[in-house]
């Protein structure tokens, strides 16, 4: 199968994945027990203004009605918005999105910076003291809540070293370092435990590829071993990382959204929580469709780069 | 290989009898699994003896302790802010956390395992169907499932078992339908066919015995991953009732006395650590003993 042709089986694929999620997600909030319009403005509200939200929402007309609309105001880009402040989801998804976003990219980054050199070096040192000493602080990082590891960090870091903020989002507008100090203790706290993840991967990928025909080639046609290294087995070993880094976004965002509340940080996080205590059900629905629909397309992107740096991988083979 | 068609080899609760022999092997051999055994170990007696073991009930209000010294001997971590003590709390903390956990792997386990018999037995577009479905799943961020549930069906041991549960149905689908692919070439279940044995009996009977191994691996790592879910949804507020004692909710409640006393979420992240350390480790050595390669679809 060519790369177009593969390309298109895997927007297909996509479309059918989004068109299962706006299916799920609408049904799951219409099974909701009881009156929607009454949980979301609580008991006691007045009979007009019940009616009022009913015919707004539509809940007067058969579900297979509602399911319709609902599809054609998607289609329109149309995510409904917030019951309680009236503003559309997409708007408060990207006021949420500045400290989101810059502490899951900060994330990741560390992860990637802890887990690729630990990764290479504990499998080049294999059962040496540089690989016990990876491995066990991996071990650490893949056990500990991301929550708590801020906490702690609040504790040991935030309260003794000034120039680190404990509380709060500085956004970039406002400068680099302040925005750099107040994000790095939240992104260190999502990252650390990602990043044991993927250095057990980055380490057994080496060791598999360490093991391969063609690195004995390469060493026998005497290349050096450091060309050997970083040339051949970098390139192989970073493929299944490469996935993984993917499929563990899931990871940084639940880390994300926990790191948030316990720095006081009015992100994703926040938002949620808040709608789901206002029963605010317009806006979660809304922002669980968005953030899906980011999922799949970032791993359509993982995909692309994933062939891009193993060329050799058979497009839409068994997996 | 087991099947009818096999002699040797015996099974203790359907698990190979030389599986857990090379497992016991790993634990003499190596200092890690013999660490992860003993942590699980003293972890579950804790679960399970936590009414025998617990000073107090973990529900009973007595605001006299407050008045004592906290680290006194007769509350030795001190009291909530209401007056329930706190070491008894921990200790059928365990109970709920491990409960949790075990039940959402479990709810995990059995749903991603049968669909995964079924699409590798079948093949074909039944195959298809199943894992296109499954591909779905693994698109979906597990917290978002689980606030959504939430969200729509309230607070409860049970609702987060399901929430957590969900996002791993495709880990064991996945790796399910990968062992049974290469076990439906087996002369074994040609063996079978040709007697004439009924398709579910092929697949309870000669399939799925032989997808246990890297099945119960996955099921020790996801069950250390569920307990930080938990922990994670419960801190959130998202998880059980406030009042349950899990540990994820006891470090919630712990935060907001972070400045008085601080040792109530570190202490209570500690365990948390060591336990899903200990889990890890458990699995880690299930895995070498097994011989098990890491998957990929992780």
């Amino acid at each position: 199968m060519g790369l177009k042709q593969y390309l298109l089986k895997r927007l297909i694929h996509s479309v059918f994945v989004m068109f299962f999620v706006v299916t799920v997600v609408f049904f799951a909030v219409r099974s909701v027990p009881g009156d929607p319009a009454r949980l979301m403005l609580g008991g006691d509200a007045d009979p007009a203004a019940l009616e009022a939200l009913r015919q707004e929402l539509g809940l007067n007309q058969p579900l297979y009605v509602q399911y319709f609309q609902w599809l054609r105001r998607l289609l329109t880009g149309n995510f409904g918005e917030s019951i309680r402040t009236g503003e559309p989801v997409l708007g408060s998804l990207s006021q949420v999105a500045g400290p989101t976003l810059s502490i899951a990219a900060l994330g990741m980054a560390i992860a990637l910076m802890i887990a690729i050199p630990t990764g290479i070096l504990s499998s080049v040192k294999r059962y040496e003291i540089e690989d016990y000493v990876s491995t066990t602080i991996a071990f650490f990082g893949i056990s500990m809540p991301a929550f708590w590891i801020g906490i702690v960090l609040i504790l040991v870091i935030g309260v003794n070293v000034d120039p680190i903020p404990t509380f709060g989002y500085t956004p970039i507008e406002e400068g680099i370092s302040p925005w750099f100090r107040s994000i790095i203790l939240p992104a260190f706290a999502v990252g650390f435990p990602y990043g044991g993840i993927l250095m057990r991967m980055m380490r057994s990928s080496m060791l598999e590829v360490l093991n391969e025909d063609y690195m004995r080639t390469a060493r026998a046609k005497g290349l050096t071993s450091n060309l050997v290294l970083f040339k051949h087995e970098l390139q192989n070993a970073l493929s299944p990382v490469v996935t993984l880094a993917g499929i563990f976004l899931a990871v940084v965002l639940g880390g994300v959204v926990a790191v948030e509340i316990v720095f006081g940080i009015r992100g994703l996080g926040r938002l949620l929580i808040g709608s789901i205590n206002r029963r605010d059900f317009p806006l979660i629905q809304g922002t669980v469709l968005i953030i899906s629909f980011v999922f799949v397309l970032a791993n359509i992107v993982v995909d692309l780069l994933y062939t891009m740096i193993n060329p050799r991988i058979k497009y839409g083979g068994d997996e | 290989m087991s099947s009818r068609f096999d002699t040797d080899g015996g099974r203790v609760f359907g698990i190979r009898t030389d599986l857990i022999e090379q497992f016991i092997d790993t634990v003499n051999r190596d200092l890690k699994a013999k660490i992860g055994v003993v942590i699980v170990t003293l972890f579950v007696i804790a679960a399970i003896f936590a009414p025998e073991l617990a000073p107090y009930d973990p529900m009973a209000q007595d605001f006299t302790p407050l008045q004592a010294p906290a680290l006194s001997s007769e509350t030795p971590l001190g009291t909530d802010s209401f007056g329930r003590d706190l070491l008894s709390r921990l200790m059928y903390g365990a109970r709920i956390s491990l409960g949790v956990g075990l039940g959402a792997v479990l709810f995990g386990a059995v749903t991603g395992v049968l669909l995964g018999l079924v699409a590798g037995f079948y093949g074909g577009w039944i195959d298809d169907l199943l894992m296109r479905s499954v591909d779905v799943m693994w698109a979906f961020p597990w917290l978002l499932i689980a606030i959504m549930l939430v969200a729509i069906f309230g607070q409860g041991v049970w609702n987060v078992i399901i929430a957590v549960g969900f996002a791993y149905i495709d880990d064991f689908a996945r790796i399910t339908r990968g062992e049974v692919l290469s076990i439906r070439e087996e002369e074994y279940v040609l063996a079978a066919e040709s007697i004439g044995l009924g398709n579910s009996e092929i697949i309870f009977e000669e399939v799925f015995p032989n997808t246990v191994a890297p099945i119960i691996v996955q099921f020790t790592v996801l069950v250390a991953r569920a307990m930080l879910a938990e922990a994670t949804l419960s801190f959130l507020g998202l998880g059980v009732k406030p009042s349950t004692p899990t540990w994820g909710a006891l470090l919630g409640q712990g935060r907001d006395f972070i400045t008085t006393a601080w040792w109530i979420s570190i202490l209570l992240g500690l365990l948390i650590m060591i336990t899903v350390l200990g889990i890890n480790l458990f699995g880690d050595a299930l895995r070498d003993a097994f011989d098990v390669r890491e998957v990929d679809s992780e």
